[in-house]
């Protein structure tokens, strides 16, 4: 042992009789320590809790990729979990590669590489009118133009297929179709339109990124070069961007990684003219029980969501080293925008209501209206929501009088709520863990864990829930159809920001009010609920609350894991889509919405947070 | 509260790190009011956290009269909320979710004291401290000063048996500190508790402590009365560190060795031929004279030519810089200088005023005897 080696040498006059402990004395001592306090114990039962629930399913999932599934023995000519390499053959190699992987992947890239363009353009030019000019609104803007990001994405896939469908699929016509335009495939479904939206629905994030990092820009750095005789397009080109060259490209990679895990957009308006991306092809292999497949899939949207966002994480290291040059003499100068005041303020106003007005607009009058596209007063009925005795099929109430949507408002506060508030709670305790504990491997191990669900989109999350608990495994029933599958992935797929939020709560309390509670008298469980918790109740409420706003929006770990029984909003309303009721679709995608907007104001003010910090929430 | 023990006492953060605190042998008496007293980054407030049993040993252990509270050994550690101590921390660490009378509160009930009594206790110290007209304030309603009263009302409700103060006085600014000096010493005669204390700066060592520990580099220098570190240190760290404006030191080194160090070897050699093994000697700026003419210099007394470069009023007194080719002396007199810049003086010193280590920089003993003896003649 190091520490014993100084001793050892000095002299030990005074010490009476004190000899170097044997090594056993000095583990037995540190057991004694660490087990004084149920930290460690907490840590080592947590670290196994995520083990099993983060870390088992990704194995479990890439394994179902390389071992021979449930009815292929036959085919295969070998027993059921013995390895193989079919479903790599299969998803890469053969002839049907194209369809399930290859073209998929291509259609992902192509989408995300376009939404990222198009997102960065609109993004760049509203966050510098935001930060640095004089536009009119910027502070409404500023706020209004987040808001895209609060709303559900495929909110305004429905609304796209509310304006723009054609006959290509059926049920009632577009409003386009309805005014006497029928807007061909490409405009309607596809490519085109999932692009525009994703650009739509994450430009916020570059709104965030670079107009913080603009806002931290220091003007004297600009001024330096304007002095020296650099032209305003030299500074711009020579100064500024290569300084916003990070936050520029930490927005384009993460807005990557989400589309990377995009399902709702492309199931909307992919499908009807079979514009597969990866995660609906992972969707598709499920459904249609092609468990190895899936897993090679779901492993591949893994990988490339690792590697992406590990660049991202050297991105962010290398970019502290001249951000923090960044002085104190940052001053926030405003450029006169002169004749082009209100043109600028135009643009604004006009991508507001394109990302938000036109969308929500749609989906309510889309709710009240018997025909689409016609605005007489006979026409509007609240039939939808609260009509009765109606003459469908099924569905014959509005959608506030039928049960099913009750249902599905019950089962997604009891299952978002459950999971959130376990997410909260575990982040809190997970933090307080990594930063007290006194083994340090426990600490890092912890919050790599709580981490890793970060670099997995949720699709592939899902498949991989579904692959580890669909059947019952040792002491484990399966879970498949129960409301706890749903409750535990989704709360270890919150666990990143919870586990964040609860370290970055427990960093800056430190530990002198702790300890100063312990030399009062108080053992650990005092300290926790009169001390560690009372303090911490803002951020304890802030990770409660921003996994239930994401919980209540998400779709993509729903979809695979719900069945009807356990329908929540989201899947609820997706039923809906698929069964043509658009209107009480889009009723519930308001409802969904709403809800999403609402809470997220609600923990703003609560917590007087920025929502710049929940980002990828 | 019985004697609280150190012995062997050791401590770092994870293997092959430096030790922070290293056989660390320290006696802390009832009643005392002991000062740990150091540069940043030398171990006493680690030494402190181990005592209160904030930090666990890596070697060593503590005992608080018969009773070891942290071995290795018999695998003993008793956790702080069971050694009934106070600290007060560096940052207060009031909690910012209790009033102050809350905070004050907070050790009594978990203590499981009848309310009045608890009561009692709590308006007794609100009014020693002066903070009872605060006590439905939140901390962060409060100034420095006040949030540091209530630290340590809060501390003092419980009457510990030990106090531990870590450096608290540090965030205050200069008057404050003074009043609170002027408190804390009230507060130890008045509850007789035993005060440990840990401070960088050497007024407040001086001017508080009955006993003050030195430690430099996780290792302890020096222990003693206030008078013994500064007329006797041990070492020349404890020299070097304790007294402002700092000793003059002249190394007897070959390579370093200016001319007024060759003057005091030759001194030395002649008038105290049996003194042996000098590396260095050091002279406080205070305990030196100054003289104009040659015949002014007390007899018997060290002393050399020198050229006044500077003179710093420090109100009330001042510094006088002199110099000679390769050596820089300050000295501290309390007479208005009727000196010029350039003028040239002798400094002259009394042979007890001498600290002589040896090359180690250890306090030579015998040479105190030596020195310290012999009358002027």
């Amino acid at each position: 042992m190091a520490f014993l080696s100084d001793s050892a040498k000095a002299p030990r006059a005074a010490s009476g009789g004190a000899a170097v402990p044997s090594s056993w004395q000095v583990w037995r001592y540190r057991l004694k320590v660490a087990s004084r306090e149920p930290t460690t114990l907490i840590g080592v039962l947590t670290a196994l809790l995520f083990t099993y629930l983060i870390v088992v399913p990704i194995i479990s999932i890439v394994l179902d990729s390389v071992r021979v599934q449930f009815g292929h023995e036959r085919r295969l000519g070998k027993d059921f979990g013995d390895l193989t390499l079919y479903y790599l053959d299969r998803t890469f190699m053969s002839p049907v590669s194209v369809d399930l992987f290859w073209r998929p992947l291509f259609n992902t890239l192509s989408v995300a590489v376009g939404a990222i363009l198009l997102s960065l353009l609109i993004g760049t030019i509203l966050a510098w009118l935001i930060s640095r000019t004089d536009m009119f609104g910027r502070r409404w803007f500023a706020t209004a133009l987040i808001v895209p990001y609060m709303l559900p994405a495929w909110t305004f896939a429905l609304a796209w297929t509310t304006l723009s469908k054609n006959r290509t699929v059926g049920g009632q016509p577009g409003w386009f179709e309805a005014l006497g335009w029928a807007p061909p495939d490409w405009v309607a479904y596809g490519r085109f339109p999932i692009t525009i939206i994703l650009a739509l629905h994450y430009a916020p994030f570059v709104i965030l990124l670079f107009g913080s990092a603009l806002r931290r820009f220091d003007s004297q750095l600009e001024d330096s070069a304007r002095i020296l005789g650099a032209k305003r397009y030299q500074v711009a080109m020579q100064i500024i961007l290569p300084l916003m060259r990070p936050a520029l490209m930490s927005s384009m990679i993460l807005i990557f990684a989400k589309c990377l895990g995009e399902f709702g957009v492309p199931y909307v308006l992919g499908l009807p003219v079979k514009f597969e991306v990866l995660s609906t092809s992972l969707f598709r292999s499920i459904a249609s029980r092609q468990t190895g497949v899936a897993g090679v899939v779901a492993a591949s949207i893994m990988l490339i969501g690792i590697i992406t966002l590990m660049i991202d994480a050297r991105l962010v290291r290398e970019a502290r080293r001249f951000v923090t040059i960044g002085s104190k003499g940052s001053m926030n100068r405003q450029s006169r925008l002169g004749k082009l005041r209100l043109p600028a303020t135009g643009f604004a106003a006009t991508i507001f209501m394109l990302s938000v007005g036109l969308p929500l607009l749609t989906l309510f009058l889309s709710t009240v209206m018997k025909l689409p596209a016609q605005f007489t007063l006979d026409n509007f009925t609240l039939d939808y929501w609260i009509g009765q005795d109606l003459h469908t099929v099924a569905l014959q109430t509005g959608v506030l009088l039928s049960p099913d949507l009750w249902a599905a408002a019950k089962n997604t506060l009891m299952i978002v709520g459950l999971a959130s508030l376990a997410s909260g709670i575990l982040g809190l305790l997970v933090g307080y863990v990594v930063i007290r504990t006194p083994v340090r491997v426990l600490s890092v191990y912890l919050r790599q864990v709580t981490f890793l669900p970060y670099l997995v989109p949720g699709i592939a999350f899902a498949a991989a829930y579904l692959s580890l608990f669909a059947v019952p495994r040792g002491p484990m029933p399966a879970l498949y159809g129960t409301v706890t599958i749903l409750a535990l992935a989704l709360m270890a797929d919150q666990m990143p920001y919870a586990s964040r939020a609860g370290i970055s709560a427990m960093t800056q309390l430190g530990k002198d009010p702790e300890e100063a509670a312990q030399i009062a008298g108080a053992g650990w469980f005092r300290r926790m609920m009169s001390i560690v918790i009372p303090i911490q109740k803002g951020s304890l409420v802030t990770g409660v609350l921003l996994p239930f706003i994401s919980g209540i929006k998400g779709l993509s770990l729903f979809v695979i894991l719900a069945v009807p029984s356990t329908d929540v909003l989201t899947t609820y309303s997706l039923r809906l889509v698929d069964y043509h009721y658009t209107q009480a679709a889009n009723a519930v995608v308001l409802i969904i919405a709403a809800i999403a907007y609402l809470g997220t104001l609600a923990a703003q003010k609560l917590t007087k947070t920025n929502l710049a910090e929940g980002l990828g929430s | 509260m019985p004697t609280i023990n150190l012995r062997g006492a050791q401590k770092n953060y994870g293997v092959n790190s430096a030790n922070a605190v290293s056989n660390l042998d320290l006696e802390i008496r009832d009643g005392e009011f002991m000062c740990l007293l150091g540069p940043s980054g030398c171990g006493k407030t680690t030494t402190l956290r181990m005592i209160a049993g904030l930090e666990n040993l890596s070697a060593g252990e503590i005992r608080i009269g018969d009773r070891v509270v942290d071995s290795i050994f018999d695998g003993v550690f008793v956790p702080p909320e069971k050694r009934e101590m106070g600290l007060v921390f560096q940052s207060y660490a009031l909690w910012p979710h209790l009033t102050i009378e809350r905070n004050t509160d907070f050790g009594l009930r978990l203590r499981k004291l009848p309310k009045a009594e608890r009561e009692a206790r709590v308006e007794k110290v609100m009014q020693a401290l002066d903070i009872a007209k605060y006590r439905d304030r939140y901390p962060s309603q409060l100034s420095g000063g006040q949030q540091q009263r209530v630290a340590l009302a809060r501390m003092l409700a419980v009457n510990p048996g030990v106090l531990l103060l870590d450096e608290p006085l540090s965030n205050l600014d200069a008057r404050l500190r003074l009043e609170m000096r002027a408190e804390l010493k009230r507060l130890h005669k008045e509850f007789k508790t035993t005060i440990v204390f840990v401070t960088h700066d050497q007024w407040e060592a001086m001017t508080l402590a009955t006993t003050i520990a030195v430690m430099n580099e996780g290792t302890l220098q020096q222990m003693g009365t206030p008078n013994d570190i500064y007329d006797r240190p041990a070492n020349r760290f404890v020299a070097e560190f304790v007294g402002s404006p700092p000793i003059n030191i002249l190394s007897f080194d070959k390579k370093a060795k200016s001319d007024v160090a060759k003057e005091a070897e030759a001194y030395l050699s002649n008038r105290y031929p049996g003194l042996l093994g000098i590396g260095s000697v050091g002279i406080r700026p205070e305990a030196l004279s100054y003289a104009t003419r040659k015949e002014d210099v007390p007899p018997g007394s060290f002393s050399g030519k020198m050229v006044v470069t500077g003179i710093l009023p420090t109100g009330g007194s001042w510094i006088l810089e002199l110099k000679s080719d390769n050596h820089t002396l300050f000295l501290t007199t309390h007479a208005l200088p009727r000196l010029e810049l350039g003028e040239k003086v002798r400094f002259c010193a009394p042979p007890e005023a001498l600290h002589v280590f040896d090359k180690d920089g250890q306090r030579i003993a015998e040479a105190d005897k030596l020195l310290r003896s012999t009358k002027l003649n």
